[in-house]
């Protein structure tokens, strides 16, 4: 560590703020901005005399701060949570699991084990036909295989009567994550990348399972192991803990009943009074357990009650205590079919329960029950308190009490669940193995672990590949964890990398969880989210944003105990809960991870030199410390799934930002990157409860001295990967920016480097796309310019036609001709050429002889399937397939396989237009089946109806593509490529898109790029006069001629480029009409959908209308003529429905009468008639 | 025979031919995924 990076951080109670309440960072320097006297004053005291003279200099503004955070990408990526978490998974947390369950023992021999000693991944690779290769991630994406890596482990077991071991033992096959420590793109540079056909800028972060792209979505969970102090719904304040262990995962409620606290939990049949429960853990005097809660007069008086209700229960002693908990202990259920379990006493299952289940995070070794007892004491002080003053009540959306669980950690609880039911079956089956007497030979094990892989590597490919993530041990069954990942353009894949999911159900109408929480702060992007009902449930990650993994306790632990705590304890409970009996001294407790581990006197000085052993790199960066002086306690935490975001440190006394300009200079060269600025203490990474305990300054202007502790790198990286590439946000109406968040996820564009080598179902791109004039810095950083979605269009703000209302865009034909949102469509069509149980098979067949052109075989090659790069029109075959009719019977003679003995399942082309054969793939499956995949690409130009955007969420149809000659134009002959309606500005308030055009103008007169980065960019004022200086008007506004009468118009037009990016929702794909066509088989009626050239509904409320109006002819055409009509025989005798003018139930004709019923009415009938209602 | 189909080999290129029975697979470097090779036929593109 250098000396001058760890200069004595005076952290007095100035410094931090004292209140430990919500208040919010930004708010904070929001305030520092409010009183700029007392900065400006500093500079006029210059003059005086003073050693340290320089402590008054103003605060240099580091020029180019941000470009801390290209470096900061690199070295990250955006996706780098879900890797980090991965490879936490993969290198470390498996082994974890693995050495928990490490022993396999058989019931039936007790001399027999298996231990496994290690376990490690290999490469990603496949074993077909006996032989192992490696695979890369394009060839799992074309042949439907799962990106995996086999799982090994060394085990040590008994054979016969001597140990042996075995190293690399399959147990399974994992998943890999893509750009994972284990994958093969790891490390490699981007010339490599390119070679196996990967895209270079792809982040990765998703597996590839079954040929499909899946991510697993980060979950937004509740922290575990934290006190939260609440109100129930009748407004009495409870505390609750959920406790998490390896082992075991409970709740436990401290509840407030007529002024009693009980506990509650699961295990007991009632709630139990809280002083029994001390009592039983052995604090028998009520003095103490006074002491315990605090000895101030409030803690008394509130606590009376509940100490009484140990008396009144007759409960004195830690043993009385125990029996009373032992009556009301919910028994446990046996195992099934488990070994008797020897009967204990009840008090010992009394002990054992409050011990190992109730707060099963605090530890509780050999029943010596004093940590936890001082654990219940701080509950119910916090409760007391939070009676007395409601600021007390913690808030459960406040961010530092979330945790983010990402990809490593829910497989990891997959992969513990399946490695426990792998030992349970390995187990089984040695036992039945071993109960065998006589046997040939030794009973090796390492044989039945090799057939019993499939239970691993099927359980982790269906969660993936489902989403259902089901772990029977914590009773936790949750479905849509894994999404596919949408690659309709670049930003809609990265904008799935950084989505987070509550666990919250949509259909409550609580506001709460979806509001806005001031704590997120720069961690998670404030405009992306979704409209509808998944508001603010679903949320993003801010462009910083980090989320931590976990990081090993031990180690923090010694730091703790060697810079002054000490044991918890050593104290007494007047100590520890901190009376004025003992003034001047402020005990704090210390918590690592939400368990408690000692106690310090100095606070202020402990978080200090804490910060600084983390600053000098001794502990893990993401270890967060921080003071809550409310509840008297210092917080470590080293869990993992805190987010947390870079800030750089400020020195407070001097107030000098420790990222100068010369760290700038050197970055630039390239002699320092990111990690050097966390490892020279200049930038450290805080969480959200760190930064509520220090002071950040958002500029440099606005640093108190002796009070800011960080500085912001740069305000625009509170927007995430979709809200960053809007030019000017901070000039747009907010919901506008939410607009467009979800709307660049569907605008067509550049996919990826490998686009043409994909094969998805469904893919489009842009044929000519253009990196936007107006940029942003965050737009740069994720790569987005080298991946654009849309085009520079020269808008004309007018209006024109008349068919440009409601935002419909008047579109230029010739911009159309040459070219302008073009895109082209990719479909994949795909079969697999089966083979069947019975030794047959499908077959492809060419077509037949002669000259087909022209006919539906037209586009066929004598292999059966389609020509590539052949026009392919609707209705044509392109791949003749034909499927045996016997496909379960034996089949008679193998070698003669008769043509009769196939039909013929040609794959038709389906599609409103004609398209192109762009590549045919022949692969095999994973089941070793011929795949035949088929690409078709289409070209559409843009048409009446299809939907445009610009950036700011100003959505509109084509409503009429108008010839260039009828077009305005300016006085240099320019056109509009689109002419957008004024009225769309005035409500929606998106002056972003106005400084947009203005900016893009400017640039394109300089030949440069603009910058519309949020909370800063280029100033309207400086195009203005760069606008004058090209010989343009101020406000961008142009004279036009009109195309049509040949005169001026008679107002200045707004004028130039903005970007707008052609949506995927086209007409093409949904236009649909129909007179006759296709009927449902069971009801006769038409069927439904497009894609079954379905009818259009005349719905319910349609028809309340028509039966409102009294049309009752129009009724019965539309519902039954047009729909199902059926004629009918009805006997009128009997009711009954009748044929060919004969009553069968009657035996005769003479009541029968011939009428039109709809079809399904009949059906009804009849089906009533089965079900024995109505005669027969 | 000469107007066979043909058929690249996705990982080197290779040009081969398949007969019914034929595994997929490249005969020069095992891989298994084979790209179908462009038609003979004369296409004509739309020009719109």
């Amino acid at each position: 560590m250098a000396p001058n990076t760890l200069a004595p951080m005076s952290v007095d109670k100035g410094a931090c703020p004292k209140t430990a309440s919500r208040s919010h960072p930004a708010k904070k320097a929001a305030g520092a901005a409010a009183n700029p006297d007392k900065y400006s004053s500093f500079g006029k005291d210059e003059s005086a005399a003073d050693p340290e003279s320089d402590l008054y200099k103003p605060i240099p503004t580091v020029q180019d701060k941000w470009k801390i955070l290209p470096s900061f990408l690199e070295v990250r990526g955006l996706v780098k949570q879900h890797l980090d978490s991965f490879n936490y998974f993969i290198n470390e947390d498996l082994r974890l699991i693995v050495s928990a369950n490490a022993r396999v023992v058989s019931d039936v021999d007790p001399s027999f084990y298996l231990k496994y000693t290690n376990v490690y991944v290999g490469k990603p690779s496949i074993e077909e036909d006996l032989t192992h290769h490696d695979i890369r991630p394009q060839e799992c994406r074309l042949r439907e295989l799962t990106y995996s890596a086999p799982i090994f482990v060394d085990i040590e077991y008994t054979r016969g009567r001597s140990i042996v071991g075995r190293r690399g033992v399959l147990i399974g096959r994992m998943p890999i994550m893509l750009r994972s420590s284990h994958c093969v793109l790891y490390g490699r540079t981007e010339d490599e990348v390119i070679q196996m056909e990967e895209c270079p800028i792809d982040p990765g972060g998703y597996f590839v399972c079954k040929g499909v792209e899946k991510v697993i979505l980060i979950q937004e969970q509740l922290s575990n192991n934290r006190i939260i102090v609440e109100l129930d719904r009748k407004g009495f304040v409870t505390a609750s803990v959920t406790s998490s262990t390896h082992e075991r995962k409970s709740k436990t409620n401290l509840i407030t009943k007529s002024n009693k606290i009980y506990l509650k939990h699961n295990s007991m049949t009632e709630d139990i009074p809280i002083a029994i429960i001390l009592k039983a853990m052995g604090i028998e005097s009520d003095q103490e357990i006074i002491q315990l809660i605090g000895s101030e007069q409030i803690f008394a008086d509130a606590f009376g009650a509940s100490l009484q209700e140990a008396s009144l229960a007759k409960v004195f002693t830690s043993h009385q205590a125990l029996e009373y908990i032992a009556n009301r202990v919910r028994m446990p259920k046996r195992a099934w079919g488990g070994p008797a379990v020897q009967r204990r006493s009840r008090v010992d299952e009394a002990r054992d329960i409050l011990a190992q289940v109730v707060l099963a995070h605090v530890p509780v070794p050999q029943f010596y029950f004093r940590k936890k007892a001082i654990y219940i004491g701080l509950m119910i002080r916090r409760m007391i308190l939070a009676q007395n003053d409601p600021s007390h009540i913690d808030d459960r959306d406040y961010y530092g009490n979330k945790r983010l669980e990402l990809a490593g950690q829910l497989l990891g609880l997959l992969f513990e669940d399946l490695f426990k039911r792998f030992n349970f079956e390995l187990k089984r089956s040695i036992d039945q193995t071993l109960s065998k007497s006589n046997r040939s030979q030794p009973f090796d094990v390492s044989r039945l672990i090799q057939v019993r892989q499939d239970v691993i590597t099927n359980g982790l490919v269906h969660a993936i590949s489902t989403g259902n993530w089901s772990v029977k041990r914590f009773k936790m069954e949750r479905a849509g964890v894994t999404q596919v990942l949408s690659r309709l353009s670049f930003v809609s894949a990265l904008g799935m990398m950084t989505r987070i999911s509550s666990q919250f159900e949509k259909t409550r109408k609580v506001s709460g969880p979806r509001a806005l929480q001031p704590s997120q702060f720069g961690m998670l992007c404030p405009s992306d989210t979704p409209e509808g009902e998944a508001c603010g449930l679903i949320k993003n990650l801010a462009l910083m944003t980090h989320v931590t993994t976990h990081v090993a306790e031990t180690q923090i632990a010694n730091i703790v105990f060697s810079i002054g705590a000490q044991d918890a304890e050593l104290y007494s409970g007047t100590e520890l809960a901190g009376s004025t009996a003992l003034p001047g001294v402020e005990p704090y407790l210390v918590f690592l991870n939400g368990s408690m581990l000692g106690v310090v006197n100095d606070a202020d000085k402990f978080v200090s030199e804490f910060r600084q052993i983390r600053r000098a790199g001794l502990v893990s960066e993401f270890v967060s410390v921080y003071r809550n002086s409310a509840q008297r306690c210092v917080h470590i935490a080293s869990d993992g799934g805190r987010v947390c975001r870079p800030l750089v440190i400020v020195d407070t006394r001097t107030g000098a930002p420790r990222v100068t300009a010369r760290h700038i200079t050197e970055l630039r060269l390239g002699l320092r990157s990111f990690q050097d600025f966390v490892r020279d203490g200049l930038v450290e990474y805080l969480d959200v409860n760190e930064e509520n305990d220090s002071h950040i300054a958002l500029y440099e202007n606005l640093i108190h001295r002796d009070q800011t502790t960080h500085l912001e790198i740069e305000p625009f990286t509170i927007l995430g990967v979709c809200a960053g590439v809007i030019p000017y946000p901070h000039h747009n109406q907010s919901p506008r920016n939410t607009y467009q968040c979800a709307m660049g996820k569907q605008a067509i564009g550049v996919i990826s480097y490998n686009q043409y080598q994909r094969f998805d179902t469904l893919l489009y791109f842009i044929c000519y796309p253009q990196r936007p004039l107006v940029t942003t810095r965050a737009f740069q950083m994720v790569d987005f310019d080298k991946l654009p979605a849309g085009q520079n269009a020269i808008i004309a703000v007018m209006s024109y036609t008349g068919y440009d209302i409601e935002d419909a865009l008047v579109m230029n034909k010739a911009s159309l001709d040459r070219g302008f949102a073009r895109c082209q469509v990719l479909r994949k069509h795909s079969t697999v050429i089966k083979k069947y149980p019975n030794q047959s098979f499908d077959r492809i067949v060419g077509p037949p002889p002669g000259d087909q052109t022209g006919t539906k075989f037209g586009v066929l090659e004598a292999d059966g399937i389609c020509g590539v790069s052949e026009r392919i029109e609707p209705g044509q075959i392109y791949v003749n397939k034909q499927t045996p009719i016997n496909t379960s019977g034996t089949l008679r003679d193998l070698s003669v396989i008769s043509d009769a003995s196939f039909k013929s399942a040609p794959m038709t082309f389906r599609s409103p237009c004609s398209g192109y054969i762009d590549k045919v793939i022949l692969t095999p499956n994973n089941d070793n089946q011929l795949l035949v995949k088929v690409n078709m690409r289409t070209t559409r130009r843009p048409e009446l109806g299809d939907k445009f955007s610009s950036r700011h969420g100003q959505k509109g149809v084509v409503g009429v593509i108008v010839n260039q000659e009828d077009m305005p134009f300016t006085d240099e002959g320019l056109c509009p490529d689109i002419i957008m309606n004024p009225h769309g500005f005035p409500s929606r308030m998106t002056v972003g898109k106005m400084i947009e055009l203005l900016a893009g103008k400017a640039g394109v007169l300089e030949g440069e790029d603009r910058y519309g980065t949020a909370f800063g960019g280029d100033k309207v004022d400086d195009m203005g006069e760069q606008l004058i200086a090209h010989g343009y008007n101020y406000f961008g506004k142009d004279y036009l001629t009109s195309g049509v009468t040949g005169e001026a118009l008679t107002a200045y037009v707004f004028f130039g480029p903005v970007y707008y990016q052609k949506l995927k929702h086209m007409v093409m794909d949904k236009m649909h009409a129909r007179a006759r066509g296709p009927r449902a088989v069971l009801t006769r009626q038409p069927t439904e959908g497009r894609s079954r050239d379905g009818g259009l509904r005349l719905g319910e409320m349609e028809r309340d209308c028509l039966i409102g109006y009294g049309a009752s002819m129009l009724l019965l055409e539309r519902l039954m003529t047009s729909s199902d009509e059926f004629e009918v025989d009805v006997c009128k005798r009997c009711g009954l429905l009748g044929y060919a003018g004969w009553c069968n139930y009657c035996k005769s004709s003479s009541e029968v009468s011939h009428l039109k019923i709809p079809y399904a009415c009949k059906l009804l009938f009849q089906e009533l008639q089965a079900m024995n209602i109505g005669k027969i | 025979m000469s107007d066979d189909p043909r058929y690249i080999c996705a990982e080197c290129g290779h040009e081969c031919s398949l007969s019914q029975s034929n595994k997929i697979q490249c005969t020069e470097c095992g891989y298994r995924v084979l790209y179908k090779k462009r038609t003979k036929n004369i296409i004509q593109f739309e020009a719109r």
